[in-house]
């Protein structure tokens, strides 16, 4: 009994002495394993969204889009964060790249933000956080906020401050920054865009920069509501021109509310913004006449007001998912300029949510010209088409 | 021209006028100092987008998707760190 005692004891202590190395070095495998997978102080990420789909207008029908928009983070520390959003489509048959936007964020501190490079422009809310088609709610964009029918600024490149502050029970934001600016068509190659602003200034038209900023204040502390205000000053005219001290003026209000509703068990979000820009009287020359020259009130607004209702809290989950979606926008480019006219457009969506980033939209639109001339209408190539159109979108956030 | 801008500017006020009683009548005011990660991350997100998913990214993700979106939407630090600490806790 006493050997066999022994020989157990004996077993057992051999085992320990053999498998105590062969744990530790597992415990030591898995650990190694470990802080391999964590990621150092510098960490890359890649995001960003797609679309494609189906357009229906009253002369042509084509399917669209197939386009993707790769963000690019790389966060170089607690405090360092660089972006960039490449935008890859299909145009006219070959494929485009172009750059949304590239530039560094460093976290001063609690309430300040500097960013450099070319970044969205806080002027209204639009181009900064609504654009995105995983997060626009219908699947085209406002009248005037669209790249060639643009009432105010998109991106630019420059240099920006900004931040968010509580504030009791309210919050506030701010944004101030200076860019390039818009720069002035002076009619010297193409007369009958003479007067418009090109917000594509990305190598400055002259040594004037703009300035500008958003101050956005939120009263509640739900942040249901968010209301802003947008300004910005350049001088646009060519260097050495006669227009170089022609200057604008810009200015936009926004509205943001988004709210559950527990009445009608679903959240109900509205938003609105009204852009405005305002250039100096100018001559320029007349594209009926060229040997003369002309002038008018330089004046364009944009505006769109857009409600959403999600029944995100009924019981069906199909109902659940379902999104309704109406829109009305109108702009209204220079009375009496050569480009100047007016257009209003109606839109209705309904979506139908996949996951929380993944939306399918059906949607109708009609585009009007009111005042327009039939001939003038017939002859329209660029912008938003005029008259009724179906639209359906597949948009996917990544 | 003129007129029809006063016309828009007035009757956008009337609509932030009627919205911020509408939203006064049926808010509560904790101060923002006192609200959860998750109450931040349900009303924040949506202001733009719908709630993003907490297993969508990991820790890591989304700690740099944390400072994108300070940047982007302006978040204080305060909602930001909570908003992290909910997400890491959630996913």
């Amino acid at each position: 009994m006493k050997r066999w005692g022994s020989t157990i004891v004996l077993v057992v202590l051999m085992g320990v002495l053999v498998g105590f190395p062969v744990y530790a070095q597992t415990g030591s495998t898995v650990e190694q394993e470990v802080k391999a997978l964590k990621p150092g102080l510098s960490r890359f990420l890649l995001r960003g969204y797609a679309h494609s789909g189906f357009e229906s207008y009253e002369k042509e029908n084509s399917f669209v889009g197939g386009s993707f928009n790769p963000i690019f983070l790389w966060q170089q520390s607690d405090r360092l964060l660089f972006e960039g959003e490449l935008e890859v489509a299909l145009e006219d048959g070959t494929t485009t790249l172009g750059l949304e936007y590239a530039n560094m964020s460093y976290i001063i501190n609690k309430r300040m933000i500097v960013r450099v490079g070319k970044f969205l422009i806080p002027f209204g809310i639009f181009a900064e956080r609504l654009h995105p088609r995983w997060i626009n709610r219908l699947p085209s964009n406002p009248l005037g906020f669209n790249h060639g029918e643009q009432v105010g600024p998109a991106a630019a490149l420059g240099a920006e401050i900004r931040g968010g502050a509580p504030l009791g029970t309210a919050k506030i934001n701010y944004s101030v920054y200076i860019i390039n600016g818009p720069s002035l068509n002076d009619g010297s190659e193409t007369p009958e865009a003479a007067g418009m602003l090109h917000f594509d200034n990305y190598e400055d038209n002259n040594t004037n920069k703009a300035v500008g900023g958003r101050f956005g204040f939120l009263p509640f502390s739900s942040s249901a509501l968010e209301l802003g205000v947008s300004a910005q000053y350049a001088k646009v005219g060519n260097e050495n021109s006669r227009y170089r001290d022609v200057a604008a003026r810009l200015f936009a209000l926004d509205l943001s509310l988004v709210k559950t509703v527990p009445a009608v068990r679903g959240i109900v979000d509205v938003k609105a913004q009204y852009s405005l820009t305002q250039v100096d009287d100018a001559s320029y020359i007349n594209p009926d006449k060229p040997e003369t020259m002309y002038t008018f009130k330089n004046e364009n607004a944009a505006y769109f007001i857009q409600g959403t209702f999600k029944p995100a809290f009924v019981a069906n989950t199909f109902f659940q998912k379902l999104e309704f979606a109406g829109r009305y926008s109108a702009m209204t480019l220079a009375e009496g300029a050569a480009w100047g006219g007016q257009k209003n457009q109606w839109a209705v969506s309904l979506n139908y949510w996949l996951d929380w980033r993944t939306v399918v939209k059906f949607s109708y639109q009609y585009t009007d010209a009111p005042g327009a001339e039939a001939e003038a209408v017939e002859h329209e190539e660029e912008g938003t088409p005029l008259g009724g159109a179906f639209l359906i979108h597949w948009s996917f956030g990544f | 021209m003129y007129k029809r801008n006063l016309a828009i500017a007035v009757l956008m006020l009337a609509v932030v006028v009627g919205l911020t009683l509408l939203v006064a009548c049926s808010s509560n005011k904790p101060l923002i100092a006192e609200k959860s990660g998750a109450q931040l991350w349900g009303e924040n997100c949506v202001r733009c987008h719908n709630a993003p998913s907490p297993p969508a990214f990991n820790d890591y993700q989304w700690e740099t998707i944390a400072i994108h979106m300070r940047v982007r939407a302006s978040l204080t630090d305060e909602e930001v760190q909570k908003i992290v600490e909910f997400l890491k806790m959630a996913n």
